[in-house]
């Protein structure tokens, strides 16, 4: 959606970059064709429905009542409450960490097969095979595995069946991810360097490697947060583990008087995840 | 610039040439040496020098499947000699270079041999040559200098030392003043001269040019074709260059090697491709405008007659077989040396017809004549159109200038 509103620029984009801001928008969308003006005002909806709940869940958090539905009184008790409650701070961590592991396995694995795939000659089966994943819904990749795991080859369930689960959802984000700057990579300059005198290991590391950085990066950061966002899968693998999603729907369905910090939980997360990743992102491909 | 300690390490062309020979056969002890190099295959000044040759690629023969790329072709290069191999897209001129490089093996070879040290099991960043390549393959996330550096710096050569000899290579391509920006940021004839700095900066004893000026407008290709010449005069590395141009081949190399369709066609020295190809193929290839087939009716070598729609016409014989009476040939003359009148004046010792023209076009600095004549359509160049007629009716090319070649 997003495009369509800064198409609106390009297409009037007479005067030279960085000047562009001198005439004002409303002359710019007096301009604008029919279509053009639909694109703002669905692209302006759509963003709105995004942004605006999420600004309400922050505004909400501080709220003395937040299932009443009106801000007012506002409070910082949610937060106070949060602070020293302590309940959550194992799922918490527990997420962290799991994230971070489905994160470096699926840059490893994803690096490793999207080399493979672009050298094969026929890469469109084990392409196929590898991303079919992506299409299965949650609850059937948990039910199934919780049954192979642990009622068929009855296994105890726990952190390393959720590694499992989180790790079939991810991969075939981080593999495409990683397959487009494998595809992109010119192997000339790895015969370059080899002919310069560089052995495999040194070309892979000095050449290869920092020309994908950007996709393998970027397929770390999508794997953690799908990994710390899951909850399907979880329900089913946790066994007797409560990672943070686990523990926030349990807060919610219990329909506790828990409810408000959890708000506050995901705001504060909110708060700390977005600029970060934001920031991630422009890092490594936005800057030139 | 200094001789610098690397593995690699050779002092420029001014220093003592037996002294980095014998470095190099030192540096190639461990590997396993093929029997000495047989006489037939030395280059035929090698004797003289007692040194081995630089380049020994003994009949070489390499397929794709069931495509024969290369067919036992057998290359010889000496000490600081400037040679290209010159042909057509497919005639298995890169498949060659890649050969030498180490970046293909060959299917079947009786050696490969690099300053007389057999390399045939040595794969390319083993080997004491580099690469300009086609489209430079720079690397794009470092800075003109560091890739400039790179072969130095997995060489193990101290940051310092590395530095210091990358801008002194920089300088030599007249680019310094680029050394700290990015590989985007250059032009294509910059980025060029980054590819040589970073292929020569190792001090190979040999650097492989695969087309290094394909990509470049006619006057950079011009100037960069000269600043080459100075910088492999300077270096006195043996240069292997490969283009398809026959200009750029007659231009700057001391031999050239002419393939088709994986074999060599013709090899020699510039003039010798350029007077005398040794077959029609050869002969439209170094861009003989007027080529006639005929079947051979007299043979006084050096002449050679040829018989052409009922005419005779003699020349010098050039082609690699003997020629035998009744045997097809062809004969070729370059549109220059048709001569123009309005007379019949034709000396004993050349082929004369009558003519009538058909067109001409003018080419700027030449006009072209399109000439009807009893042995068909004949391409004469006027370079001073002035003191020509301007609708000639005779036209004459001496014996000398013509020459009659293998089919």
């Amino acid at each position: 959606m997003t495009p369509a509103v800064t198409s609106v620029a390009e297409t009037n984009a007479i005067p030279p970059r960085g000047r562009k801001m001198q005439r004002p928008l409303l002359d710019r969308i007096a301009e604008a064709s029919g279509w053009n003006v639909v694109a703002i005002a669905l692209g302006t909806i759509a963003l709105a429905l995004i942004y605006g709940p999420l600004i309400w869940l922050g505004v909400m958090s501080f709220s003395a009542e937040p299932l009443s539905g009106k801000p007012y009184p506002l409070t910082f008790a949610h937060y106070g409450l949060l602070f020293s409650n302590d309940k959550w701070h194992a799922p918490f961590v527990k997420s962290v960490v799991l994230g971070l592991v489905v994160a470096l396995a699926c840059m490893i694995v994803g690096t490793f097969l999207a080399r493979a795939l672009v050298r094969l000659k026929r890469p469109g089966g084990v392409l196929f095979v590898a991303l079919l994943p992506l299409f299965v819904p949650g609850l059937t990749i948990g039910a199934a595995l919780f049954i192979f795991l642990r009622t068929t080859l009855d296994l105890r369930l726990g952190m390393w069946s959720l590694f499992i689960g989180h790790m079939v959802w991810a991969f075939p984000f981080a593999l495409l991810l990683i397959l487009i700057v494998t595809i992109r990579f010119d192997v000339k300059l790895i015969q370059a360097a080899e002919d310069l005198g560089a052995k495999p290991l040194r070309c892979f590391l000095d050449i290869e490697l920092p020309l994908l950085m950007p996709g393998i990066s970027g397929a770390g950061i999508f794997s953690f947060l799908l990994s710390f966002n899951e909850l399907l899968r979880s329900t089913f693998l946790r066994g007797s583990e409560t990672t943070m999603p686990v523990y926030n729907w349990a807060m919610a369905s219990a329909q506790q008087s828990q409810v408000p910090i959890v708000f506050s939980l995901s705001t504060l997360i909110l708060a700390v995840t977005l600029p970060l990743m934001g920031g991630l992102f422009f890092m490594l491909f936005a800057r030139k | 610039m200094m001789p610098k300690p690397s593995r690699h390490t050779t002092t420029l062309a001014t220093g003592p040439t037996a002294g980095r020979q014998a470095r190099r056969r030192a540096d190639a002890q461990k590997e396993t040496r093929m029997p000495e190099a047989t006489p037939q295959t030395l280059p035929p000044d090698a004797g003289s020098t007692a040194l081995p040759p630089m380049l020994e690629v003994i009949e070489a023969t390499h397929r794709y499947g069931d495509v024969v790329a290369l067919d036992g072709v057998t290359v010889v290069a000496r000490q600081g000699e400037f040679l290209t191999i010159l042909g057509e897209s497919g005639s298995g001129k890169t498949t060659l270079l890649r050969i030498i490089s180490g970046l293909e093996r060959p299917t079947a070879a009786k050696g490969v041999r690099i300053g007389g040290a057999d390399v045939s099991e040595l794969g390319a960043s083993d080997r004491d040559c580099t690469t300009v390549f086609q489209h430079y393959a720079l690397f794009p996330h470092m800075s003109v200098r560091e890739n400039v550096e790179y072969g130095l710096k997995v060489r193990g050569v101290a940051a310092f030392e590395r530095r210091k000899r990358a801008m002194e290579a920089l300088e030599l391509v007249r680019l310094a003043h680029t050394s700290e920006r990015r590989i985007h940021q250059l032009s294509g004839g910059e980025r060029q001269r980054v590819a040589l700095a970073r292929a020569f900066v190792t001090r190979p004893s040999i650097l492989l040019l695969d087309e290094p000026l394909g990509a470049l407008d006619e006057k950079l290709r011009l100037d960069m074709q000269e600043e080459l010449i100075a910088i492999q005069r300077n270096l006195g590395i043996t240069f292997v260059y490969i283009t398809h141009s026959q200009e750029e081949a007659l231009t700057m190399s001391d031999r050239v090697l002419l393939m088709k369709s994986g074999k060599i066609a013709q090899e020699g020295q510039p003039t010798e491709l350029f007077d005398r190809p040794n077959s029609a193929f050869a002969a439209r290839f170094m861009g003989v405008e007027n080529i006639l087939e005929g079947i051979i009716e007299k043979v006084a070598l050096p002449y050679v007659t040829l018989s052409t729609g009922g005419h005779s016409i003699t020349g010098q014989w050039c082609g690699k077989s003997t020629p035998r009476v009744g045997a097809k040939a062809v004969t070729g003359v370059r549109a220059e040396r048709v001569r123009l009148s309005n007379v019949n004046e034709a000396p004993a010792s050349a082929n004369g017809f009558s003519c009538r023209r058909t067109a001409s076009v003018y080419k700027g600095k030449y006009l072209d004549l399109t000439l009807d004549t009893e042995v068909g359509p004949i391409r004469s160049r006027l370079w001073d159109v002035d003191a020509a007629p301007a609708e000639p009716t005779f036209i004459h090319w001496s014996h000398d200038t013509c020459t009659v070649m293998d089919p």
